[in-house]
Parts: structure tokens; C-alpha cells; sequence
């Protein structure tokens, strides 16, 4: 099924843009530099439909409406702002903005070392990969390093226009770079409702949910789950290319004799009530 | 291709048949003309003699559609004219009467979505020949509130001997009808119709009775202002310009007291519906000749 599915996607000439570097640059720890390139190690499976005109099958496309005058508006006459009360913007333009934004100079800077573990996953964003750039010796002996000790890096990066927190540690026998969330990104647990104040489980309880944990547990394996609406979704556009579904809208022919029986009845009950 | 020639039947030249109309359901314009063929038995007694309001989708219901009083250009020779000047268009308006199931489908094959009656007959414009009370619930209240204040309502009129008829607005309200003779003028049942919203509003706190309270939340207003010239109220069996095709379907009271829903009420089950209920068996047969005198 995975197999088939990424045959249809190849076709449509996605997949194969996924792997070309993203990024090139070097991890610079202290004086240390190793040269690497960024790839993607993630994939957004969840695909999207486009919306259609119903009537002729038509693409609809997007436009820039002005609130006010209703009028398309070209890129040239827009600028950005930012809502400071309901309506009110402050307004920026191209140059506020570039000034305002970190200037990217390839580096992924290593600040310090944890442990790997001691990470909260819940900071963890996307991962990507590095791959050596003409550096495998010192690539290696990074990663061999962090391997061994169960160490990563901490430090930052700065992609595209936003700088990040990064963790760099090593995981299926590579050097991964996982972007993280900034502390402010993720909410505090106080204060939703029903979380104060747990009461303490009995003794007796806890044995036994201890119980059931132990004898379902298991090896962790992520192919257990499937996306079984996407899956239905692309057995479907199969079935569809293959011509196996008729559209299920009722063929006009059959409207038009619905709406001329309809007309044949009515015109024979009114006649009969008479004029 | 034309596999079928409706020339016989309809002196309408159908156009369009296959642009859809409703489009979550994807209902075209062919079965709304056949939902109106269906219904004209019961349509075209209300409409007879009326200046007729059309409110016409083109670009169907998801679209704004627009009211159109004045018959549109290419109106064809046949279709029954009303001339009248008109205060609020300050000219004269051509007003569509639909007498016949051609003009119906005429209109129909407008993409007239809804079709509206006033409560008056050309013959005798400014005298009403029906009172309307437009009961509409404010949310959160709903349908099942409007319920509550029509079966308050009935009490009321049959208690003053007021033989009234109701049906589904199509949204979430309700329109209760009395049909009168026509020697009154709209003053007259206007003030009528609002008297009893007070009279209800005195009774129950759900109701409201004046236009300025008509938005409060959690309120059922009894609206008196569509008694009036030139003003209207969906036909029974219009459609309405819904996203799931209701349909304005008169109610017997014991069907209303019984709990009903209006979003069962739409154009795939009402021509079911007319077939279960046979000739006569319209809740609303007989209204015409049940013409009251108002007090």
C-alpha cells in the first residue's frame, strides 16, 4: 500500500523534489567547524484537495480583495500590518522588516551539551538531516561522539528569515538537526479545569492498573498506526482513475424526464379540476 | 441533444436545466422547475390575482440572489402584467400576476428560487384579504420556541373565534394566516396583529411585541409590519434559498403540537409528502373559502 501510494505521488513529480538539500552551512562548535547540508527527514502526508468550480470542474484560485472598494489588489500596492486592536494596524514596510530579521550566516552555532534524554520532547519541532559536506572524518567523529556519550548539541540556526533553538544529536546512525519550539511557544498546563487537586489513586487501585499496563506492553512500532481516511481517499482517486465510479450526481437525462413526467401530472390534475 | 421536448407541455423555452441551483445538495435548475410543476396545484390558488414577488438566485443560493418586483426585460408577451406606481421606486412597476402553471415555470426557470405573495389581490390592493402573523424566534431560541408561541397564539385567536392556519417560514420561523374578507384596510390588521403580540407579550416572557426588541437574544418576536401594501410573505411550498432547500410547507396544528422539524421539509421530501397527504388533504385546503370578517 505505502509503496503504491508513493508510486502515485511520483507521478505528480512531488517526492522526488523531497530530497535535494535544503540548506548548506557548517556546525561551528567553538573554533571547530564541520561543514554539512540540511535535508528533509520529515513529510506532511496529510494531502489537500483543490477547490472546483461545481458547474465546469474549474479551478478557483485565491485573490487579494480589498475589504472596502471589493477590487482585486496587485502585490505591488500592498503592505504589511500588524492588528493591535480590532481594526487598527501598525503599518511596515519591505525595509522595517528586513532590518528587522536575523541575518543568516550558515552556521549552526553549538552553544553546550546535554543529554540527549533529557530533552522534553515537547520542545522537539521538525527534525531534518545533515549530511557531511566534504567533512565525513569529522562528521564522524562527531557523531560517533554523541553516539557514545548520549550526548546533543544545543545551539541555533537561522532558516530562511526566523532563527531557532536546535538540538543536534544522533539517531539512526546520522547526525539529526531538530528544530525547537521557544519556551513562550508552549502553553502551561495550569489551570484547565479539573487538573487541581487529583486525588492520590489507593493502593489496591494502582496495583492494578499497574497490572494491565505490564501486560500490554510492547516494542513501540509506528507502522502499527495508518491514516485510514487518507487511505479510503486514495483507494478512491484509484477506483476513479481506473473509471470504476460513476459520479454519483443523477445524469441530466435523467432530471429532464423527471421534470417532463412532473409536467405530465400536473397538467393532468389541473385539467381535471378545470379552469 | 434533446432527448425529450417539453414544446408540448410548457410554452416556456426551459434554459440552463443542468446549472445547479443548491450546491451542497447539487440540486439544478430542473428540479426546482419540478418542484414548482409538483406544487403548482397548491401554489397557484395563492398566487391568483397577486402581484408576485420573485426572488431570484441565478448564481444560485450561494450567491446574494436579489428581489425583483418589476418583470424583467424579455418578459414574454403572455405573462399577466399589474402596472402600479410604486412610492418607495417612485415609478411604475410591472408586476408579474402568475395566474397559470406556465407563468410559474416561467418564473421558476428564473432561477425565482422564492416566491412571494402579498397579502393583498391586485382587484383590491389596499385592502388585505389575509392577516399575517410572522412568528420569529431570536436565538438561541428557535423553531421549537416559535412553536410554543404559535400554540399560544392559536389559543388566543380561537378564544376571540379566529379560524387560523399555519405553516413553516422555511427558516426557523413559523407565518400563522387568517384569511378575511377584503373590506378592511392594512391599518386595521397591522394594529390587529400587533395587539396580539402585546397580548401574548403580557402573557409570556419569550414573546416580544415591538420592532425594537425584534433582535434581543432569546426572544420570539410576533412581527405586525408585513401587513402592510406591497409587502409579502413566502408562498406556501416556495422554496427558500437555503444551503439544504427547505420549503415554506403548511402544518396541520395537530402536527405542530405533535413536535415537528422544520429541515424535514425540503424539496426532496415535500413532493413525497403532497402524494402521502392526496388530493385535499393539504392542511392548508379550504383556507380560500374560509374567508373571516376581522371584528
Amino acid at each position: 500500500m505505502a509503496e503504491d501510494e508513493s508510486d502515485f505521488i511520483d507521478a505528480k513529480g512531488a517526492e522526488a523534489k523531497a530530497r535535494r538539500s535544503i540548506w548548506s552551512g557548517s556546525i561551528s562548535i567553538g573554533l571547530v567547524n564541520v561543514p554539512v547540508k540540511l535535508y528533509s527527514m520529515t513529510k506532511d502526508r496529510s494531502f489537500s484537495f483543490r477547490l472546483l468550480h461545481k458547474a465546469d470542474g474549474q479551478p478557483l484560485r485565491y485573490d487579494r480583495v480589498c475589504i472596502k472598494e471589493g477590487k482585486v489588489i496587485p502585490w505591488e500596492e500592498t503592505v504589511k500590518g500588524y492588528e493591535v486592536r480590532k481594526g487598527e494596524f501598525i503599518v511596515f514596510d519591505k525595509k522595517e522588516l528586513e532590518a528587522a530579521r536575523p541575518e543568516s550566516d550558515s552556521r549552526i552555532r553549538i552553544d553546550k551539551f546535554v543529554d540527549y534524554l533529557a530533552v522534553d520532547p515537547i520542545y522537539w519541532d521538525t527534525p531534518y538531516l545533515l549530511a557531511p559536506d566534504k567533512s565525513g572524518d569529522a562528521y564522524s567523529l562527531l557523531l560517533t561522539t554523541f553516539q557514545k556519550l548520549g550526548k546533543a548539541g544545543v545551539g541555533r540556526i537561522t532558516l530562511r528569515t526566523k532563527e531557532y533553538p536546535v538540538l543536534v544529536h544522533a539517531s539512526r546512525g546520522a547526525l539529526l538537526l531538530t528544530t525547537l519550539r521557544y519556551a513562550d511557544e508552549v502553553l502551561p498546563v495550569k489551570g484547565i479545569e479539573g487538573l487541581d487537586g487529583l486525588r492520590e489513586p489507593r493502593r489496591e487501585e494502582l496495583e492494578m492498573a499497574e497490572r494491565i499496563v505490564k501486560d500490554l506492553s510492547g516494542d513501540f512500532d509506528i507502522a502499527d498506526y495508518k491514516d485510514g481516511f487518507r487511505e479510503r481517499i486514495m483507494k478512491l482517486i484509484d477506483k476513479k482513475l481506473a473509471g470504476e465510479i460513476v459520479v454519483t450526481e443523477k445524469p441530466k437525462k435523467e432530471e429532464a424526464k423527471e421534470l417532463m413526467a412532473a409536467l405530465q401530472e400536473t397538467l393532468a390534475q389541473l385539467k381535471k379540476k378545470g379552469p | 441533444m434533446r432527448l425529450v421536448d417539453f414544446k408540448e407541455l410548457t410554452k416556456v423555452p426551459l434554459s440552463n436545466l443542468d446549472k445547479v441551483i443548491y450546491p451542497k445538495l447539487g440540486i439544478t435548475k430542473a428540479k426546482i422547475i419540478e418542484h414548482y410543476v409538483r406544487a403548482a396545484p397548491l401554489i397557484l390558488p395563492f398566487l391568483e390575482g397577486r402581484a408576485a414577488v420573485m426572488n431570484r438566485f441565478p448564481d444560485g443560493v450561494g450567491e446574494e440572489g436579489f428581489y425583483e418586483k418589476d418583470a424583467p426585460k424579455g418578459t414574454p408577451s403572455w405573462v399577466k402584467i399589474y402596472k402600479r406606481y410604486s412610492e418607495t421606486a417612485r415609478r411604475e412597476i410591472n408586476y408579474v400576476v402568475c395566474d397559470d402553471l406556465d407563468t410559474l415555470i416561467w418564473m421558476a426557470n428564473l432561477a425565482a428560487v422564492e416566491i412571494n405573495m402579498p397579502l393583498s389581490k391586485v382587484s383590491s390592493y389596499e385592502a388585505p384579504d389575509f392577516i399575517l402573523f410572522d412568528i420569529d424566534p431570536e436565538p438561541p431560541f428557535g423553531f421549537s420556541e416559535a412553536c410554543q408561541v404559535a400554540l399560544m397564539l392559536l389559543d388566543e385567536l380561537e378564544s376571540f373565534g379566529y379560524r387560523s392556519y399555519v405553516k413553516t417560514s422555511g427558516k426557523k420561523g413559523l407565518h400563522v394566516v387568517i384569511p378575511i374578507v377584503p373590506s378592511s384596510n392594512f391599518e386595521k390588521t397591522r394594529e390587529f396583529v400587533h395587539q396580539m403580540g402585546r397580548l401574548l407579550a403580557k402573557k409570556s416572557r419569550m414573546v416580544v411585541s415591538e420592532f425594537s426588541q425584534s433582535r434581543d437574544p432569546s426572544t420570539v418576536f410576533v412581527d405586525f409590519l408585513q401587513n402592510g401594501a406591497g409587502r409579502t410573505m413566502v408562498v406556501p411550498y416556495s422554496l427558500r434559498a437555503t444551503p439544504t432547500a427547505t420549503v415554506s410547507t403548511p402544518i396541520s396544528w395537530t402536527d405542530l403540537r405533535k413536535g415537528i422539524r422544520p429541515e424535514e421539509f425540503h424539496i426532496l421530501t415535500v413532493a413525497g409528502r403532497l402524494k402521502e397527504l392526496g388530493p385535499g388533504g393539504d392542511p392548508w385546503s379550504g383556507l380560500l373559502e374560509d374567508r373571516q370578517e376581522l371584528g
